[in-house]
């Protein structure tokens, strides 16, 4: 058993190498091991000392998100919760405040739960993954990343390092909601992102929507015609309950979770538009409008 | 949280819990303490065809492995004895211990656990509520005629009380009746989930044992103890530290035998900490589920002229202190109202589920929850509004209630005037919203108890109390009633407390009677030394005793506050003489003889020491896409008679609120096929948070109450957990159109609800 504290990028390559595994907040791996999912693993090496992974960098080409920023920065960040709300809603709804605090995009990433709040989100914002090791460096898209519940397809010694997202086009925005029970330390029951671009005559011109906790990864929904706002969200409803391969558990019947992640698929893209038509909807989605909201 | 304004007053214990200093049960550590831990049963219900712990004893590092063959061949329980410490031939539940084990640290007690051989030869489960009351269905209990029980139980099979409460002609009432609503509800069990886990610490020294534990109760505990391991009460001690919650769910006598038993083998201290899992699974308290039948006739003008109920409640695989529900549940069910013709009957029925146990106003929230959301059905079968029905129907002063109890003076329905009033019912409301009303009552319970008091010659004082304080403030209460009483400063006083061998019996944290009984024994405990002080500064200032008045820490004569005598001198006369000390009890109230109801199975449960009311108007939000149904504000009135701390009080009705908002909509515990909970973690078992808490508005409707507790307190600490889900349950039935028919109403139910054929929404 082995517990390196790693301070540099190259430090962390190095043990990663040598068959350790990361640690950046713990909030998934200690408290699984805590819970018996999976015991701890014997070599260990802390990432959540290196600055390079703590960055957020805004080029006119897209943003670059530190695979250590935690929630709480990415939910509070002035440019993500404008042009990425939809990851920001992500972001916002996990845990508790001290869960945001010290959980982190990265970890959440490479948790890969098909429950993760910010996978949808990123799904439908076309984020890449930038994964690095001693043999170099690459970016996978991720469909490509996630392979089922708890599986990637990064090797053992790549660390993701960055988030990478494109700027999105003119009047584009996105949306994440999910249907929760209780308001915090809540785990989505479903959940669905939308990222949506909006024509000059107010119609939708482009569209994506992503699903949360229905599959044994995130999966994003398929054929969903173009037309106003209002027929795109009931075609996205539609296309999300269709496509959804949801499990019946002690949360929710199979039933249940194919129907409501078509209203969370609805109400994703109807937030997204009102975002990118520059109205204000705040994050998270969950607390701005319907049965989220303060009154 | 709250619009009520509240004195400062600072808890006792508030320094020690809010900055980390506090002791709880699991910090202790004693030199060469050992670990304990439990092996379950796993299984529902079957026979022990093989236990063989011998591989286990052999491990090094394991110094006990213990099963029933150890310990004295006693069957306890409250009500009916039919628990063994260990199982005894068969396992009734998953959470039955089959064998402890003591070793010398976590992974070896670990080992030997899993070294345990035990088979199993599979017996029928009995799983649903009413399948078990048939004639054919399996027994739990093989032996149950044999069992040793209270007397005024009624038992038949699975049946381990019945009770039946009648009055008038119900069948003539009915017949009487222009309209006659019936109605079933079906409530799942729940958990008191308090955040501390149970832990127990256990050393022998000669043959006298000290038991550091988490109880509600010391001297239950005590008892369960001695009657286990059959010894007298002078050898057994137990002694609480600061207690992380209860909820009613650390009421009774849990593992303190177990871990005695251990230590007592293994000549070293013990300790046992449960995991979360645990704390789910094996504890003999977890709210009841019930079902129910309902049926009220009425006539067109409003008036109740009858009411039938039957119910069954799920005892689980054992009695713990659940005899006493069927009548109580039976009450509930009839409920606050002016029933002429009544008849209830009520089954506590043997599952192999986890065993039942008092929660926070046993029976209490599921019934209201029942009955309210049948009385809101009844109102809206002959077009009233349900509030203008509860009030022509509430029980008053001097009315009769459903038992035959006539009320003296009370305050339901100034209850019902101020909570909804304050709610705004009748306003406009978007269409997802509505306020939806219940009421609900509860008993005090008048109980035996003591208090010692005594000043030292430095003037401080301390109260010496057999009371436990399980969070709610009940046992902080006692310095301001006594300090009050000598005229002095509540911080004047310090508190000795759950430890048996130091102080004189109380029954605990438990029937909100802290303070009801307690608050009684120690004014007159302090009441004695008032006396001892009006001699002493009579002799001093050549004045009588009946002219010296105790105020602002001084003995004066009364009219002539110039001649006067500070107590801490007087105290330190007193030293030198006679000292100070005073012990007390006092008579505690009776309840009233009522006539006119007929019960079998009477446990006493049908007249009620100065009971307690309260109305809830709650605000809810429905998102008829999804069924999640959001609280946005509760207003409550309560008739608790005279609040005598009102931060504690403000704080009691959040947390029953709150408590109440999850029973409602999240807490509920799943069974599978098998009988074994589905939920039995945080995480899927999803109390309310901070995040989910709303607005919640409270009034006191404190009138003059004959027979009640010190200054005319009733208790607190259960009453506001009563209405709440009930008041939600109108609520969201008044918008999905259609009554949620189980408890809790969780967001797929509600959808499944609303979506269902024939339902009108
Ligand atoms: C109380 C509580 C509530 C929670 N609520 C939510 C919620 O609402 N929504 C939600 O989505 N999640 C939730 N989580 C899960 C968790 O907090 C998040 O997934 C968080 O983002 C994980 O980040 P971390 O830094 O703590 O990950 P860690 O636990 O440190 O790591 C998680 C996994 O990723 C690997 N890893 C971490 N960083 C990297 C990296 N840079 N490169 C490669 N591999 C890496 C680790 O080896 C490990 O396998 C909750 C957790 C807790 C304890």
């Amino acid at each position: 058993m082995s517990f390196t504290i790693a301070t540099t990028l190259d430090e962390a390559l190095q043990a990663l190498a040598t068959g350790a595994r990361p640690v950046a907040g713990g909030s998934d791996l200690v408290v699984g091991a805590r819970h018996g999912k999976a015991p701890l693993p014997e070599h260990l090496v802390a990432i959540d000392r290196i600055t390079e992974l703590q960055c957020i960098e805004v080029t006119d080409a897209g943003v670059c998100i530190g695979a250590g920023v935690n929630h709480h920065i990415i939910e509070h960040h002035p440019l993500l919760s404008n042009a990425f709300a939809g990851l920001s809603d992500g972001s916002a709804l996990v845990g508790s405040p001290s869960t945001r605090n010290v959980g982190t995009l990265g970890g959440n990433v490479m948790n890969s739960s098909p429950a993760m709040d910010t996978g949808s989100p990123l799904m439908v914002l076309g984020a890449e993954a930038e994964l690095r090791s001693l043999r170099g460096s690459r970016r996978v898209g991720m469909a490509e990343l996630w392979t089922g519940p708890g599986r990637h397809s990064a090797e053992a010694d790549e660390l993701c390092v960055a988030i990478h997202i494109a700027t999105p086009a003119p009047r584009s925005n996105s949306a994440y909601l999910r249907l929760e029970y209780r308001r915090s330390m809540e785990i989505a029951v479903v959940g669905a992102a939308a990222a949506v671009t909006i024509a000059d005559d107010g119609s939708v011109s482009a569209v994506r929507v992503a699903l949360t906790a229905v599959a044994p990864t995130i999966i994003e929904v398929t054929g969903i015609g173009l037309g106003s706002v209002a027929e795109v969200a009931a075609a996205a409803a539609a296309a999300a309950s269709e496509q959804a391969r949801p499990i019946s558990d002690v949360r929710a019947s199979d039933k249940y979770r194919r129907h409501t992640v078509g209203v969370m698929a609805r109400r994703a893209v109807e937030a997204a538009a009102r975002r990118a038509l520059g109205e204000p909807v705040s994050v998270p989605v969950n607390r701005a409008i319907g049965i989220g909201a303060a009154s | 949280m709250s619009t009520t304004s509240v004195p400062r007053f600072v808890r006792a214990d508030g320094p020690d819990k809010v900055t980390g200093s506090g002791r709880y049960t699991a910090d202790l550590t004693l030199t060469g303490t050992l670990v304990a831990k439990f092996k379950y049963a796993e299984v529902s219900h079957a026979r022990i065809a093989r236990l063989d712990v011998s591989a286990a004893r052999a491990i090094p590092g394991v110094f006990a492995v213990l099963t029933q063959d150890d310990v004295p061949d006693v069957r306890f329980g409250p009500f009916v004895q039919d628990r063994t410490l260990f199982a005894r031939d068969v396992v009734r539940f998953e959470g039955e211990i089959v064998a402890a084990v003591a070793a010398i640290d976590v992974p070896t007690a670990q080992r030997a656990l899993n070294a345990i051989v035990v088979e199993y030869a599979p017996l029928p489960v009995v799983n649903d509520i009413e399948a078990a009351l048939a004639a054919d269905a399996p027994l739990v209990h093989e032996g149950w005629s044999q069992y040793g029980a209270a007397d005024v139980l009624v038992r038949e099979r699975n049946d381990a009380s019945f009770a039946s409460i009648a009055k008038g002609d119900v069948e003539r009432g009915m017949a009487e009746a222009d309209t006659v609503v019936h109605s079933r509800y079906v409530a799942d069990g729940c958990h008191a989930a308090p955040i501390e886990p149970r832990a127990v610490v256990a050393q022998w020294e000669g043959n006298k044992v000290t038991i550091w534990t988490t109880t509600q109760v010391p001297f239950d505990a005590r008892a369960g103890v001695c009657e286990t391991l059959e010894m007298p009460a002078s050898r057994v001690r137990i002694i609480v530290p600061h207690l992380g919650g209860g909820f009613g769910g650390k009421c009774g006598f849990h593992y303190e035998a177990h871990v005695a038993a251990l230590a007592k083998a293994t000549k070293r201290p013990v300790r046992l900490v449960f995991s979360r899992r645990e704390e789910f699974i094996a504890p003999d308290r977890r709210r009841e589920g019930i079902v129910f039948d309902f049926e009220t006739g009425v006539k067109a003008d409003g008036t109740i002229v009858a009411r039938k109920v039957w119910l069954a409640i799920d005892n689980g695989a054992y009695t713990a202190d659940a005899g006493f529900f069927s009548q109580l549940a039976a009450m509930h069910a009839l409920g606050p109202y002016q029933v002429p013709n009544a008849l209830a009957e009520a089954h506590l029925v043997y599952t192999n589920h986890q065993p039942s146990g008092s929660v926070r106003a046993p029976t209490a929230p599921q019934t209201c929850w029942a009955l309210e959301s049948h009385t809101d059905e009844v109102a809206k079968a002959i077009g009233m509004d349900p509030v203008a029905f509860r009030i022509k129907n509430a029980v008053a002063t001097g009315k009769e209630g459903p038992s035959g109890q006539v009320y003296d003076e009370i305050g339901l329905v100034d209850c019902i005037e101020a909570a909804t009033a304050r709610a705004g019912y009748g306003d406009d409301l978007p269409d997802d919203e509505a306020i939806g009303v219940a009421i609900g009552w509860w008993p005090s319970f008048s109980a035996a108890s003591g208090a010692y008091v005594k000043i030292d010659g430095d003037g401080s004082g301390q109260i010496i109390t057999g009371a436990q304080e399980c969070g709610t403030g009940a046992v902080m209460t006692l310095r301001q009633l006594v300090a009050d009483e000598l005229g002095m400063q509540p911080e004047d006083f310090e508190l000795v407390y759950q430890d048996t061998s130091a102080a004189p019996y109380d029954m605990g944290a438990t029937g909100s009677q802290t303070l009801f009984n307690n608050g009684r024994a120690a004014i007159a405990a302090a009441g004695q030394i008032a006396e001892q002080l009006k001699q002493l500064a009579a002799d001093m200032l050549e004045a009588s005793p009946a002219d010296i008045v105790l105020a602002d820490g001084a003995a004066s004569v009364a009219g002539t506050p110039s001649r006067s005598v500070p107590i801490t001198e007087l105290a330190g006369i007193a030293a030198g003489g006679e000292l100070l000390i005073g012990h007390g009890s006092g008579v505690p109230p009776a309840a009233q003889e009522v006539s006119g109801a007929t019960c079998i199975g009477d446990v006493g449960m049908t007249a009620w020491v100065a009971p307690q009311f309260s109305c809830h108007a709650v605000r809810v939000k429905l998102d008829r896409d999804t069924g999640v149904a959001r609280v946005l504000h509760v207003s409550t009135a309560h008739d608790s008679g005279t609040i005598i701390n009102r931060i504690g009080a403000t704080g009691q009705v959040e947390g029953g609120v709150m408590m109440g908002i999850g029973q409602a909509l999240t807490e509920g515990t799943r069974y599978n096929d098998e009988g074994q909970q589905r939920n039995a973690a945080l995480l899927e078992y999803k109390l309310q948070t901070c995040a989910d808490a709303p607005p919640i508005d409270i009034h006191f409707v404190e009138i003059n109450t004959p027979n009640a507790g010190p200054r005319g307190a009733k208790g607190l600490a259960e009453a506001p957990n009563v209405a709440t889900a009930a008041a939600i349950a109108n609520a969201i039935a008044k918008i999905a159109g259609t009554p949620i028919r189980q408890l809790p109403m969780t967001a797929e139910r509600v959808w499944e609800t609303m979506n269902t054929e024939g339902s009108p929404a």
